[in-house]
């Protein structure tokens, strides 16, 4: 038997739900799982992708601070084949309704001006990801393949990656792209 | 002489002045576009439309292009693919285009919005160049009934022309160039201090999100609605529209394409059904020791026609807008029924039919010479203004003839000054003792005028002199006449005998149905008042005994226009449970009353009409 597939998977700033379409795949997963290996992944233990490399690597949510942005880039660098999965890794998504008040302002309502907040300060430590404008995937590091939706549907990202498994470029149209 | 072409190596038949587009269109083959629509002048600028043409250079757009003998078009070639893409890419690639395969708005198979149903067509998933997220685009929601929001803006012109060419208003223009470029009203002022009427023509043809009325964002897709074609009863033009409904709501109005209107509205006609209403009546109410209370059908009932049995011949006023059939089951109710001869329409005078040839709306648009005597069509009856405005911008000249400024004297070529013969009076029926005098000078303007015309037509307004209407009478053959009256079917009324005029008496009955009419109060006279209404208005609140009434979207029946045309009324709504059909309670009131509604005699008023 060949070499199984190695597959990675990481969140940004997103809020999940496009990983819980991607385990929505239900009992195809297990099929997958013959030929797939999950190497890092929110719901292993692993936390990093294999120095090695993987062969795919998934990204859900936008890159706004330095470690989602860290996280984009180590994904990239460590990957053969890079899926932006969901609305906020293709477009940017709800995140990037920031970018037009600013990060200052984003920060001084969270942590200052909040109703329920009595003398809020916002946090300062050195040790913290540094605030960026939020951007899509794109935007930070080459995508391969775009899956869009909020969230993509579970058949659209089974669809993905078999036709992936079946070594060709997987083509998004109509159904696929209907993710209510 | 029609010619052949080829498109997709079919041989198709087209005619010269139309457009590849159209002989596509004619053939049943589907170019897409985006600037393009039907009923619109063609621009050629979104590029979307782009087809193959042998023996051209580069790709052409099939809807500025002439068809002509002998084109072969290719519209779906790869390279032709490639281009679209490239252009929907870039309109995406603008403004905050979210949206490309957001399926709230419909998904692959049916979306709403044709921008994104081309971003479906060609499988687009991301942007190629991503928009600066950072830029908020403005909205502009300054007028009550529909929002302008830029983010969603294409650019595609579609509703500068349909400001242009539908309602002759030319509020919207282009402001600024290149990535800046926006569409803007008059000198780049917020759309309430414009010169916007609201018609809403820009909203029927807007290809995206851009322009959304308040009253359908968000309310579903119109592929889980239901489109009905009926006719507004808004005003005597009764323009053709198309309704949306959905779970027994109306959702939306747009302009029927295919009536005498064509897609044309005003804004009372396209907004107002949807806009919440004043409360419904449901119940049957009776004044009891001062108060309005809920009683049951059988007692309301038996209290009106006890009222209506003690009176010396009752009074009854009915709105024009009520249909044929219960204008004259009204007017029977008190001839037959009462034996009351002071039976009239709450407003809705019509002038003398007999002075010429009567015009149509189509003949408004195409005259070169427009006469408007004391009318104010941008008031009372806002197409057919905007059909003046057409035809002046298209070179007719307009004389009007008028006693108060309006709001179309700035188009006016000439303007001649109506006479009172008789002062204002203070009665709520003052619009009926109002008496213009149209003098030997004024007749002699309007007659050069019309002589100098190919095409004329003459708006004009009851309440004239005697003599003004016998010069009329005088007129050129060639004039057409267009009488503006008021009320969806005070024609209809007028066919049965049913006219505006003062009418008192103790007992006084009104049927509103759903109108509420600028005429205010009840006459002092009235000791008891009878009011059938849909809503709560100062008619109920004075009420004795208020009945439920049927509002326009519940009933079927016919409304004649001003132009003497029947029109079909289709039921949109059920109506709520205990709002009984208005015939049927004028039908169980003259049984109370001892002398039933002969049926066959109402139909046999409404066949003579």
């Amino acid at each position: 038997m060949s070499r199984k597939i190695t597959l990675a998977s990481d969140w940004l700033t997103g809020c999940a739900g496009c990983h819980m379409s991607l385990l929505d795949i239900d009992e195809r997963l297990v099929a997958l799982l013959d030929r797939v290996e999950l190497r890092s992944m929110p719901i292993t233990d692993l936390k990093h992708p294999d120095e090695a490399g993987v062969d795919v690597g998934i990204l859900e949510g936008a890159v706004n601070n330095s470690a989602t942005e860290r996280v984009a880039l180590q994904m990239r660098q460590r990957c053969k084949v890079l899926i932006a999965l969901g609305d906020c890794a293709v477009f940017g998504g709800v995140p990037t309704m920031r970018n037009r008040e600013g990060v200052a302002c984003a920060l001084r309502r969270a942590y200052i001006e909040t109703e329920s907040t009595v003398d809020g300060k916002i946090p300062g430590d050195p040790e913290l990801a540094v605030m960026q404008p939020c951007r899509a995937l794109d935007q930070v590091v080459k995508v391969d393949l775009h899956l869009p939706g909020c969230p993509p549907s579970a058949d659209a990202i089974h669809h993905c990656l078999a036709e992936l498994l079946a070594g060709r470029t997987p083509e998004l149209t109509g159904k696929n792209l209907d993710w209510h | 002489m029609s010619f052949e072409m080829t498109i997709d190596d079919r041989t198709v038949t087209a005619m010269p002045g139309q457009t590849v587009m159209e002989a596509a269109t004619a053939a049943g083959i589907h170019i897409p576009g985006l600037c393009h629509h039907q009923h619109l002048p063609s621009l050629g600028a979104c590029r979307l439309c782009v087809v193959e043409i042998e023996r051209q250079r580069g790709l052409q757009p099939a809807c500025t292009f002439p068809a002509a003998e002998g084109l072969v078009v290719r519209t779906e070639t790869p390279k032709i693919v490639a281009a679209r893409k490239f252009a929907v890419e870039m309109l995406f690639s603008e403004r905050t285009h979210y949206c490309m395969t957001c399926p709230v708005s419909g998904g692959a198979e049916n979306t709403d919005c044709d921008l994104q149903m081309l971003a479906y067509r060609y499988g687009m998933t991301h942007w190629m160049f991503a928009p600066d997220a950072s830029h908020a685009w403005k909205v502009d929601a300054t007028r009550p009934y529909f929002i302008m929001d830029h983010g969603r803006c294409i650019l595609c012109r579609r509703c500068v022309r349909a400001c242009a060419s539908m309602a002759a208003n030319h509020t919207l223009g282009v402001h600024q160039r290149g990535a800046r470029t926006l569409i803007g009203a008059d000198d780049d002022l917020s759309f309430d201090q414009s010169s916007c009427v609201s018609c809403g023509s820009c909203l029927q043809v807007c290809p995206t999100g851009a322009l959304t009325d308040r009253s359908s964002a968000f309310a579903g897709r119109e592929s889980e609605m239901t489109r009905v074609k009926t006719i507004c009863s808004g005003c005597a033009v009764g323009c053709g529209i198309e309704v949306l409904v959905r779970d027994n709501n109306l959702v939306r109005i747009d302009g029927d394409w295919d009536a005498p209107n064509a897609g044309l509205l005003c804004a009372e006609g396209r907004f107002m059904p949807t806009q919440p209403a004043p409360p419904r009546i449901t119940r049957p109410l009776v004044r009891r020791e001062g108060k309005l209370l809920e009683a049951g059908w059988d007692e309301a009932l038996e209290v009106a026609a006890d009222s209506l049995r003690g009176a010396d011949r009752p009074a009854g006023l009915i709105s024009p807008r009520m249909t044929t059939r219960l204008l004259a089951g009204f007017a029977s109710l008190f001839n037959e029924t009462l034996g009351s001869d002071r039976v009239a329409l709450l407003y809705g005078q019509v002038p003398p039919m007999d002075l010429g040839t009567s015009a149509t709306l189509a003949d408004v648009g195409t005259s070169d010479c427009i006469v408007g005597l004391g009318v104010d069509p941008l008031k009372d009856q806002k197409v057919v203004g905007y059909l003046v405005k057409r035809a002046v911008d298209a070179g007719a000249t307009l004389l009007l003839v008028n006693d108060q400024p309006t709001p179309l004297d700035r188009l006016a070529g000439d303007r001649v000054p109506l006479k009172h013969l008789s002062p204002m009076s203070a009665s709520p029926f003052a619009q009926l003792h109002y008496s213009y005098h149209l003098g030997a000078g004024g007749l002699s303007r309007v007659k050069a005028a019309v002589a100098s015309a190919h095409r004329p037509v003459i708006l004009y307004a009851p309440g004239l002199s005697p003599t003004a209407y016998a010069g009329l009478r005088s007129m050129h053959a060639k004039a057409k006449f267009l009488p503006m009256v008021r009320g969806a079917n005070a024609m209809g009324a007028h066919r049965l005998g049913l006219t505006a005029r003062p009418v008192e008496a103790p007992v006084t009955y009104v049927l509103l149905g759903d109108d509420s009419p600028e005429v205010g109060a009840p006459s002092p006279a009235t000791d008891f008042l009878i009011v059938q209404s849909a809503h709560r208005n100062a008619w109920t609140d004075a009420a004795d005994v208020v009945l439920p009434a049927r509002t326009w979207a519940e009933k079927p029946g016919l409304l004649m226009n001003l132009e003497g045309r029947r029109q079909r009324l289709t039921p949109l709504l059920k109506e709520p449970p205990g709002v009984r059909a208005d015939l049927e309670t004028l039908v169980l009131l003259s049984a109370k009353l001892g002398s039933p509604l002969s049926f066959d005699l109402i139909v046999e008023m409404c066949d003579a009409v």
